[in-house]
């Protein structure tokens, strides 16, 4: 315990001594916790406008007219067996029908043409809705079937494709841009600590020797260095931490208003800021950690 | 309390510091070591408290055998002897007392403790006023008599001093000694590595001479001869 306040004081000696060292040690680690932070929020914003997107897209299969009912509910079943499908909506021509009429309700001109028709112009009709976008394509492939191939009129799908198609196409792209930024801010990062342990060392030299003299443990001599390791962790974490948390709080309504979410950055970032920000910092002070352990293997001889 | 059985100490790729060395140092003796330049006198030294470790050999501290003594280990060994330089190692920006202290801290004592030995150690190298002054406020020989005092912090059996006069004028060289012989009369045994011949003879003491390597002479009560 004794030992322990010492070592933590020891730390704190090191980390204000070379004050300069540590600042940009702490911002290079905060600039890292930040991207993380950014890149853990266009996650979000991907996943809502590409569940946005899936909430709206379905197929509707629009049966020929005069095809049998029984065709329809059996291609219907055959669908709801697919482990793809979500949901599939039926809808009878007289359904149809109405729902035309209702739409047109205060459109003369449609309805007089749809008279001039006479009968009921529109055949059955299924809604498909797939489990996840990715599921459409086998959906559609699944309604080639040779069965009622024929008895199908028209598949519409394509407009909600090409939208689906971008945005994961975006999706992927921008991921990949977040890890790179993240990968090169980490190993600059790593760069850093080693760097700022090794001169600390260096700047310690003269004190590590006489520690050895007069008989300090080896562990004693190693532990304030990855105290400080921490204590960088720690700092960059709080200095991010009061970053993110009013910028949560500024975008959260904006967010929401744009992606139809109800508070899912906040719910993100604050609700469950002890496992976001908690793994966070456990994942850099280990990498802090490791850094200095090699810097100490490499300069620290005791 | 040391004993060097057939010590020899060779550094890569093949300088013999030391060959065949053998001594024993009983329990409360003053023993000089002399010798020219690079004799081997600092490697002995330095073999007494395992900053260097025989090429072959025994060196026996207090029945330990430390010639293989593990690395971990060390520090229970620094903790019983005390070492003093020529170039005194202390802390510039550490006051006194704090550099006395530090010995006890980095090796567990309690706040307790430190309260306690701190202004003893002082006391008996008459620095018990200066213990809020730096380094740099101090004289050669009033620097060396804080090192001296943080040596005694942990109350070791033996003190290891090299060339502890080296950087010293001849008035505080003898300051230094008289310090030693005191510590001495306690009952520490003292290794008193030395080139000043002065210091030597003024001791009368035993003188271990050697020459490349070797004891050319052990003697009680010895005096300088080079
Ligand atoms: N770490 C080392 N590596 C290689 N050779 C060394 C090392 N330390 C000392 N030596 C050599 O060992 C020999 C003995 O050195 P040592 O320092 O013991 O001499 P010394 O008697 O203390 O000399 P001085 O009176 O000048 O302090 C010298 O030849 C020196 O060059
Ligand atoms: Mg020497």
């Amino acid at each position: 315990m004794r030992l322990l306040l010492r070592i933590i004081k020891f730390a704190f000696q090191h980390f204000f001594r070379n004050f300069w060292l540590s600042l940009v040690t702490v911002s290079m680690l905060t600039l890292t916790f930040l991207t993380v932070d950014v890149l853990l929020g266009l996650n979000l914003a991907t996943d809502a406008a590409i569940n946005n997107v899936e909430k709206r897209v379905d197929v509707s299969v629009t049966f020929k007219i005069g095809t049998e009912e029984a065709e329809v509910k059996n291609a219907a079943s055959y669908l709801r067996s697919l482990p793809e499908v979500e949901d599939v909506g039926f809808v009878t021509p007289d359904e149809a029908l109405t729902d035309f009429k209702t739409k047109h309700a205060n459109n003369p001109t449609v309805l007089a043409s749809l008279d001039e028709v006479g009968g009921n112009p529109f055949g059955y009709e299924l809604i498909v809705r797939a489990r996840s976008a990715d599921n459409y394509p086998m959906i559609l492939e699944a309604l080639d079937h040779p069965s009622f191939r024929d008895f199908i009129e028209a598949k519409d799908f394509t407009s909600h494709e090409t939208v689906l198609a971008s945005l994961s196409d975006v999706t992927v792209k921008a991921r990949w841009f977040g890890f790179t930024l993240l990968a090169i801010f980490l190993a600059i990062a790593v760069l850093i600590v080693f760097n700022t342990v090794r001169v600390t060392i260096f700047v310690h030299r003269e004190e590590i020797s006489i520690m050895r003299l007069v008989g300090a443990a080896g562990w004693f001599i190693r532990a304030p260095y990855l105290v400080e390791a921490f204590i960088f962790s720690l700092t960059a974490l709080i200095i991010s931490g009061l970053v993110v948390v009013p910028a949560v709080l500024i975008f959260n309504p904006l967010f929401d208003a744009y992606f139809e979410t109800s508070s899912q950055l906040q719910n993100f970032f604050i609700g469950q800021a002890f496992w976001v920000f908690g793994l966070e910092f456990v994942g850099a002070a280990l990498v802090c950690m490791a850094s200095t352990a090699f810097a100490m293997r490499r300069y620290l001889k005791v | 309390m040391i004993r060097l059985k057939n010590v020899s100490k060779i550094y890569p790729p093949n300088v013999a510091a030391l060959q065949h060395v053998s001594l024993h140092i009983k329990p409360g003796e003053f023993v000089s070591i002399v010798g020219q330049s690079g004799t081997g006198k600092t490697t002995l030294a330095k073999l007494l408290f395992a900053e260097e470790h025989p090429s072959c050999g025994e060196v026996i501290i207090g029945g330990w055998d430390i010639s293989k003594i593990k690395h971990s280990e060390v520090p229970l060994l620094r903790r019983q002897i005390g070492v003093v330089f020529q170039d005194f190692k202390l802390l510039p920006k550490k006051t006194v007392s704090e550099n006395v202290a530090f010995a006890l801290e980095v090796a567990g004592a309690s706040v307790k403790r430190i309260r306690e030995v701190v202004p003893q150690v002082l006391k008996i190298v008459n620095l018990h006023d200066c213990g809020d002054r730096y380094p740099r406020q101090l004289s050669g020989g009033e620097q060396q008599r804080v090192a001296i005092a943080r040596a005694l912090a942990h109350k070791p059996k033996i003190i290891v001093a090299d060339e502890p006069t080296g950087n010293l004028d001849t008035i505080n060289a003898h300051e230094i000694i008289n310090l030693l012989k005191k510590i001495n009369e306690f009952g520490t045994t003292v290794v008193l590595v030395t080139h000043n011949r002065e210091v030597v003879n003024h001791l009368r003491r035993r003188v271990i001479t050697l020459q490349d390597g070797n004891i050319i002479s052990d003697e009680e009560e010895g005096r300088y001869r080079l």
